[in-house]
């Protein structure tokens, strides 16, 4: 299709049923090695200015609520140090998909 | 020895004008190997041809060459009647003294030389031909569609229902093209949905109908009835006899984009189908969309998957298909509204374009059929639609007039009246052109009983002021210069060549004209053909047109592929290249430059099965006589039958200076260059 359609904002909201994740992490398992924030497919986790106790650079969640807890971080953290559960007020239904 | 016949045609004023026709005549008579020389008024008419056919059967003549035109023109003319007097029809040659000779040429004296230099050297080519039998090839019986649109959903429909095995190929995920996203069609306002889906239904339910949706030609060889076709499929993450349609997958993926369907007016999922009424009726993945395949990230769509349609690990798939005639029907594109800068399309989100105000009429659109601005969702009291976005514009679009925006400007105006009954609709028009079966009509209805108020005159600006969008224009028929407080603007934009023309036209050898529309054979009597026998055009991949006309169109290359399929054998022309087995040393530099793939190595070996010798040979089906094999084999193997090194060479030197007396018979043989002294 060409491209200039992309160029329009749509004109009805973003669907609301959108599945989204809360990512929690584990901050003193953590080794810092970044690998979450490399493969995290919308960019939602940072590098951590502060350290934990052992001196490493623990992720943050950057953008809240662009998670769509797709587990890649669970998936490839080493230290199973970060995982995301399904945020529960967004839940979708049969009906509203 | 060879009785050679020399006809000279007049062609009324265009040869005898400025060729003396009797001089040609009194010297071809005298030339060695002429058994008969005369001249005719047209060598074409029916008297003509008898004059031909008579001395052939009087004369035992052996060979026939008529100075006349274009071979292009009339050598199927005379090859026939060769025939009707007993002869081979490739013992007939032309003379082209028309187009070479007496058109390019003022000076009689030396166009008259000319004429009889082209007459002596066909002669002498004439005296060194040999009968050829045209080569007969087996027809595949199965006929490929490109493009999903109406024009090949209808083409598709007609072979199939003559019982015909098609293949239709489409680009997107769906079959139904742009006729899917209107709303309404003119003149009757039929839903087009409506009258599409059914159509859409029947195409999948075919037995003789294989749908290869999601998928592009990659690679097309061979020649009519024996073509050589490779399809990529792209893969769509969807197994389709699998996909029960339900939307499970759909729900959970977390992946939303603008949907292109709704010309980016509303949303969908990266596994989605573009329309509730898709064919097939099947989820696709869009690679691009998805959070990511490759790694694999999410795969909750698959999780989903009750049905377990989903196969993740997909890969594209090259099908090669043979088929016999091929229709393209790969329709148009729409000139991108923002190079019309000044009507603000792009900056201002309430200036839209016809294929999306379709969509905001659209019942199963964006608003579900409510008339809302983009902007603000509110219902627009003023709309101005503009006319001629790009059309008849050669500075900033296209000389050619897109002939379906008058109707489809008439028919969304008359739509909007209807949804919103105190609302005001403007049109600025260069002219209106509704030429059809009842358009005009159609057009005086909105004018009349829908009070669209049509202004002559053309838009200069469109901007905003104030929240509102303001339209400057002019009306040309009272001078009077307009500013319209408008809600919404429509631009009526240009239909333009589908941006893939030219990688599509590349491979199906077919020509494109300035514009990227392809070239029909004969722009009034071959309107379907293209110059690529068993090549046909439907739609508007040739130029503009509305639905009745794609519709009549895709039927008509229907017909004519129904035609071609009718026979089992097609001829073709002998002229093609012949490899001397004896003397070939199978070097194979002839294979490295054929670009046809027709020729393959052959070992020949004794009555022990020993190999003796590897040879090239030609495949006569798939050679096209264009000579690179003949130019490159080094020890002269291979000739072109009907341009034989004897024949060519025979040509120059017939054009030496004439000698005295008949020269005694240049023997040349294959292998070796003639000795010229």
């Amino acid at each position: 299709m060409p491209t200039q359609a992309l160029r329009r904002q749509p004109i009805i909201p973003k669907p609301a049923d959108v599945p989204k994740g809360t990512v929690y992490v584990i901050v003193e398992e953590c080794k810092g090695c970044e690998l979450c924030i490399d493969f995290c497919p919308r960019r939602v986790l940072a590098r951590s200015p502060q350290t934990n106790s052992k001196g490493y650079h623990y992720p943050v969640v950057l953008k809240e609520g662009e998670c769509a807890n797709c587990q890649m971080c669970y998936l490839i953290c080493s230290e199973f140090a970060i995982f995301s559960t399904l945020a529960l007020e967004a839940l979708p239904t049969a009906e509203t998909g | 020895m060879a009785r050679i016949g020399v006809f000279v045609c007049h062609c009324g004023e265009n040869i005898a004008g400025t060729v003396d026709v009797e001089a040609v005549t009194q010297v071809a008579a005298r030339l060695p190997g002429v058994a008969h020389a005369e001249h005719y008024r047209y060598m074409c008419s029916d008297p003509g041809q008898k004059l031909l056919i008579e001395a052939i059967k009087e004369k035992h003549l052996t060979g026939v060459v008529v100075a006349a035109c274009s071979p292009s023109m009339h050598e199927m003319t005379f090859r026939g009647a060769a025939v009707e007097g007993g002869l081979n029809p490739y013992l007939s040659e032309m003379a082209n003294i028309r187009e070479q000779c007496s058109w390019v040429h003022d000076d009689k004296a030396a166009a008259t030389a000319k004429a009889i230099d082209l007459v002596r050297l066909m002669v002498e080519k004439v005296r060194r031909n040999r009968p050829l039998q045209p080569i007969t090839v087996p027809v595949t019986k199965r006929a490929l569609v490109i493009g999903g649109g109406i024009a090949g959903i209808q083409a598709a429909l007609d072979l199939a229902n003559g019982g015909h095995q098609v293949i239709l190929v489409e680009r997107e995920p769906s079959i139904g093209g742009h006729m899917a996203q209107l709303s309404e069609t003119f003149p009757t306002l039929d839903c087009s949905q409506c009258i599409l889906t059914p159509r859409m239904v029947e195409v999948s339910r075919h037995p003789n109908i294989t749908l290869l949706t999601y998928s592009e030609v990659e690679e097309i060889g061979g020649y009519v009835g024996n073509f050589q076709v490779k399809i990529r499929r792209k893969p769509r993450y969807v197994i389709e006899e699998k996909c029960t349609n339900c939307g499970d997958c759909a729900v959970v993926c977390p992946q939303v984009v603008p949907n292109e369907f709704e010309g980016g007016l509303s949303w969908r999922r990266a596994i989605y189908t573009p329309f509730p009424q898709a064919v097939p009726a099947v989820y696709t993945l869009d690679e691009e969309a998805c959070l990511g395949l490759h790694p694999l990230v999410c795969e909750k769509c698959f999780q989903a998957c009750e049905a377990k349609a989903i196969d993740l690990n997909m890969k594209p798939e090259i099908v090669e298909v043979e088929v016999g005639a091929i229709i393209v029907a790969t329709g148009y594109d729409l000139f991108a509204a923002e190079q019309a800068r000044e009507l603000g399309w792009g900056r201002f989100p309430d200036v839209v374009t016809g294929l999306e105000f379709e969509r905001l009429l659209s019942a199963s659109g964006p608003t579900s059929g409510q008339m809302r601005c983009p902007s603000d969702g509110r219902v627009p009291k003023e709309v101005v639609f503009i006319q001629c976005v790009g059309s008849r514009d050669p500075e900033q679009g296209v000389p050619y007039c897109s002939k379906i925006c008058c109707m489809y400007t008439a028919k969304h105006a008359m739509l909007y009246k209807h949804k919103v009954p105190d609302g005001q609709a403007y049109v600025f028009y260069m002219d209106v052109r509704a030429g059809g079966k009842g358009y005009e009509e159609f057009v005086n209805r909105a004018m009349q009983e829908d009070r669209v108020l049509y202004v002559r005159g053309r838009v200069s600006k469109v901007f905003e002021e104030d929240g509102r969008l303001k339209v400057w224009g002019v009306d040309t028929l009272t001078g009077q210069p307009l500013e319209i407080a408008a809600d919404l603007v429509v631009l009526a934009t240009a239909m333009v060549a589908n941006t893939e023309h030219d990688t599509l036209a590349k491979q199906l050898r077919a020509i494109a004209d300035e514009h990227g529309f392809y070239q029909e054979a004969h722009p009034k009597l071959r309107p379907v053909e293209t110059l690529t026998a068993g090549l046909y055009l439907a739609g508007a991949v040739q130029a503009p047109k509305d639905i009745p006309e794609t519709v009549a169109q895709a039927s008509a290359a229907a017909g004519k592929v129904q035609a071609l399929f009718s026979r089992d054998e097609l001829q073709r022309e002998p002229v093609v290249a012949r490899v001397n087995e004896l003397s070939c040393e199978g070097c194979f530099d002839c294979q490295k430059v054929c670009p046809y793939g027709a020729i393959t190595p052959e070992e020949i070996r004794d009555r022990e099965g020993n190999l003796l010798r590897r040879v090239s040979n030609v495949n006569v089906g798939l050679c096209e006589g264009c000579g690179a094999c003949v130019v490159a084999c080094r020890n002269h193997s291979i000739e072109l039958e009907g341009f034989t090194d004897e024949q060519i060479y025979g040509e120059i030197v017939a054009l030496w200076p004439m000698p005295e007396r008949a020269p005694e018979r240049v023997t040349v043989k294959a292998q070796r260059r003639p000795r010229i002294s």
